[in-house]
């Protein structure tokens, strides 16, 4: 029993170390520094080939990533393109290149005799320098020169990213339309270069002028068996359809750019709320921030251990965006943000850190109005002022079936809402949408009909609907919503176009009865 | 009645501040880098009820360090010795470095603080009973020895001959 006892205590003890441990290693860091990547594509051998290179080639990542000139831009895996590369296949094809070598080289500028400088570094050291580097640089006796040893920092963030294209099809629509879908997945890979290793390359590799051509040759052939891993530190995936391949291709890249972010924690911005009333934080161009933009603030304690924990306390968006692309002089301006969620005011001096999301919210509902059935809607952010005003774009799709009916009907609708934030937990947002009624008879069928235009005109009724939205925050990104409508249904005023339509909605012998009128719909929000 | 609760209360405060005073060693300092002439560059860590109180309180705890502790090395900077290392001289001393150390004392006019804004993310931690802050300053620690030797709490170098 006491044996029993002891075990079940022991295994306790542990799992709670392990949760501690766990709990220790979740704390937000909230540094932040610039990372340098090269996109290298995977070519299968076939002819897609030379379309996804010209892909890659043309993409430029965000102005938050520095690029790494590298000579080789590719790695080939044989395979057929139907099936993705897996990850060991990635692994191996990238191994095969030495990868590390040559990042060392862009960023050191090695010539053809093996002589570097240390340009690049210094430059990406001044450019990344944050105001409080300035102001220490300042008070320090080495002065400014010392922002440009910064840049050593930075080689430890040199990424490439290997993007393979697989299941590629051609697809051709009734009009003869072709277009290309493509699937994409990206492997990123980060320098295996520590402090010690930087050091030891400038011991082993450095040529300097003074240096006789024994040593020179013997640090030539250093540098040439330098064997530096690239480490494997996250892959993503996406897919796109477009009118080429090289354009379906390319319209993939900054979602796997994007996709990487949110599973590299060094690539993720993270800065300081610098003042309050408007929030503002010193990042903006340089970061790659845009309008909209969606940051996580944290504060930090300490329990009575002297643990730190990180505990996250909101989000909010970007608004007036900072042009920050110069070197930094002390002075930094800064970018403004608006708090959406989080029940403390965000503070002076917590951390923000970058948490992407789509601006996408999906609502479903319950209403009366036109409709009687579920009902599901979405909007899409396009722009946050820092006053809290929000502009969307709307878009509902409601079907009928039309219980009992003779027909069925399908509703599809777009809008504009300008969102008014009376707190950050409420908004009321007066909309507009204009969406179109069709109408089919029994079930709905999947719109073949549709090319059909005068079909399509018969059997649709128009309909015009301003109303208010109001939002409630439950837990964000969860939240709930009620919208109060007027309905006004046009086929009326049209009805010679429109004969179907009225048929069906009216004189069939069970009509679908749809009529202009008010509506109230309650239901969920979730923000993707 | 309410002027003599004012007067206990005034009364444990300084009690509370002597006896804290004596104590006075429960800080967290690191040198960053070699200042300019004449001064030290060092983070320096405090703690008060509030982000302000705590500020204020490492911007003690940097010169106290100058005066009392020294300051420690780094990978970029020497060690500086204290500018009185006779650990008695507080105690001699007490009046003289109660005035010194009252808040809006003289000691501000030997400390600056660095820090870019207020301070932040891990800098600022909220703690049992307030914040601990940890914010970058520069001591003009040549004029703070001037101010203590005129002053005649620390000794010249050139005394000893």
């Amino acid at each position: 029993m006491l044996k029993k006892l002891s075990l079940s205590a022991f295994v306790c003890f542990v799992g709670v170390a392990l949760f501690a441990q766990a709990k220790i290693k979740e704390v937000v860091t909230s540094d932040y520094n610039r990372n340098s990547v090269t996109m290298i594509v995977i070519q299968r051998g076939d002819s897609y080939d030379s379309a996804t290179a010209s892909a890659v080639r043309k993409f430029t990542p965000s102005s938050k990533f520095d690029l790494n000139n590298i000579k080789t831009r590719s790695v080939k895996v044989n395979k057929l393109r139907s099936e993705p590369v897996t990850q060991t296949e990635a692994d191996a094809a990238v191994g095969k290149v030495g990868f590390a070598r040559e990042i060392l080289a862009a960023i050191f500028n090695r010539d053809s005799k093996g002589m570097m400088d240390d340009k690049t570094v210094r430059y990406r050291g001044n450019y990344d320098a944050k105001d409080q580097d300035v102001i220490n640089a300042r008070a320090a006796r080495v002065g400014e020169d010392a922002l440009g040893d910064l840049g050593q920092k930075l080689v430890a963030g040199s990424y490439i990213v290997a993007t393979d294209f697989y299941k590629v099809d051609r697809q051709t629509d009734k009009k003869g339309n072709v277009y290309w879908s493509v699937n994409a997945r990206a492997f990123a890979y980060q320098i295996g270069l520590g402090e010690d290793g930087l050091s030891e390359f400038y011991e082993k590799c450095w040529i300097y002028e003074d240096d006789n051509q024994a040593t020179r040759d013997a640090k030539i052939k250093a540098f040439q068996a330098l064997d530096i891993p690239m480490v494997p530190v996250a892959s993503a995936s996406t897919a796109s359809t477009s009118s080429s391949v090289e354009a379906a291709a390319g319209d993939c890249l900054s979602g796997l750019i994007t996709g990487l972010e949110n599973r590299i924690a060094n690539w993720e911005v993270a800065v300081a709320i610098s003042a309050r009333k408007p929030l503002r934080a010193k990042i903006g161009t340089k970061e790659g921030l845009s309008n909209g933009a969606r940051y996580r603030a944290y504060s930090y304690s300490e329990d009575s251990h002297g643990n730190l924990k990180s505990v996250a306390r909101g989000y909010l968006r970007a608004t007036e965006i900072a042009n920050n692309s110069g070197m930094s002089a002390g002075d930094t301006e800064p970018s403004e943000f608006y708090q959406i969620s989080g029940i403390a005011n965000i503070d002076e001096g917590w951390t923000i850190k970058q948490s992407n999301d789509l601006g996408l919210g999906v609502m479903l509902g319950v209403g009366g109005g036109i409709f009687n059935s579920l009902r599901l809607n979405a909007d899409y952010l396009v722009r946050t002022k820092t006053n809290g005003q929000m502009s969307y774009i709307l878009a509902d799709l409601t079907m009928d079936l039309g219980k009992g009916s003779s027909a069925s009907s399908i509703y599809m609708a777009l809008g504009y809402a300008y969102g008014l934030h009376l707190t950050r937990f409420f908004e009321i947002a007066p909309y507009l949408m204009l969406g179109d009624d069709y109408m089919s008879a029994s079930s709905y069928s999947s719109g073949s009909d549709l090319e059909d235009t005068a079909r399509f005109l018969r059997r649709s009724g128009f309909v015009l609907e301003p109303g208010m939205r109001a939002t409630v925050n439950l837990a964000y990104p969860l939240q709930a919503y009620a919208r109060m409508y007027y309905d006004i249904l046009m086929y009326n005023s049209l009805s010679v176009s429109y004969d179907s339509y009225s048929y069906y909605n009216d004189r069939a012998p069970s009509p679908m009865n749809h009529h202009s009128g008010f509506g109230v719909q309650f239901g969920l929000k979730w923000t993707f | 009645m309410l002027m003599t609760f004012s007067a206990v209360s005034a009364s444990a405060q300084n009690k509370d501040r002597r006896k804290s005073f004596k104590s006075w060693d429960n800080y967290e300092i690191t040198t960053e880098k070699v200042g300019v002439d004449g001064t030290k560059f060092v983070k320096v860590w405090g703690f008060g009820k509030n982000v302000d109180a705590a500020t204020m309180n490492a911007k003690e705890n940097a010169v106290h360090a100058c005066i009392f502790r020294g300051l420690p090395g780094s990978a970029t900077a020497m060690s500086t010795p204290p500018i009185c290392p006779n650990p008695d001289t507080l105690v001699s001393h007490e009046d003289y470095f109660q005035n010194f150390f009252a808040p809006g004392g003289p000691y501000l006019a030997y400390v600056s603080m660095t820090t870019d804004g207020v301070p932040s993310g891990t800098d600022r931690r909220k703690v049992k009973g307030g914040y601990k802050v940890g914010i970058y300053v520069q001591v003009m620690y040549d004029n703070l020895k001037r101010k203590l030797e005129a002053d005649g709490i620390a000794r010249k170098l050139s005394s000893g001959f």
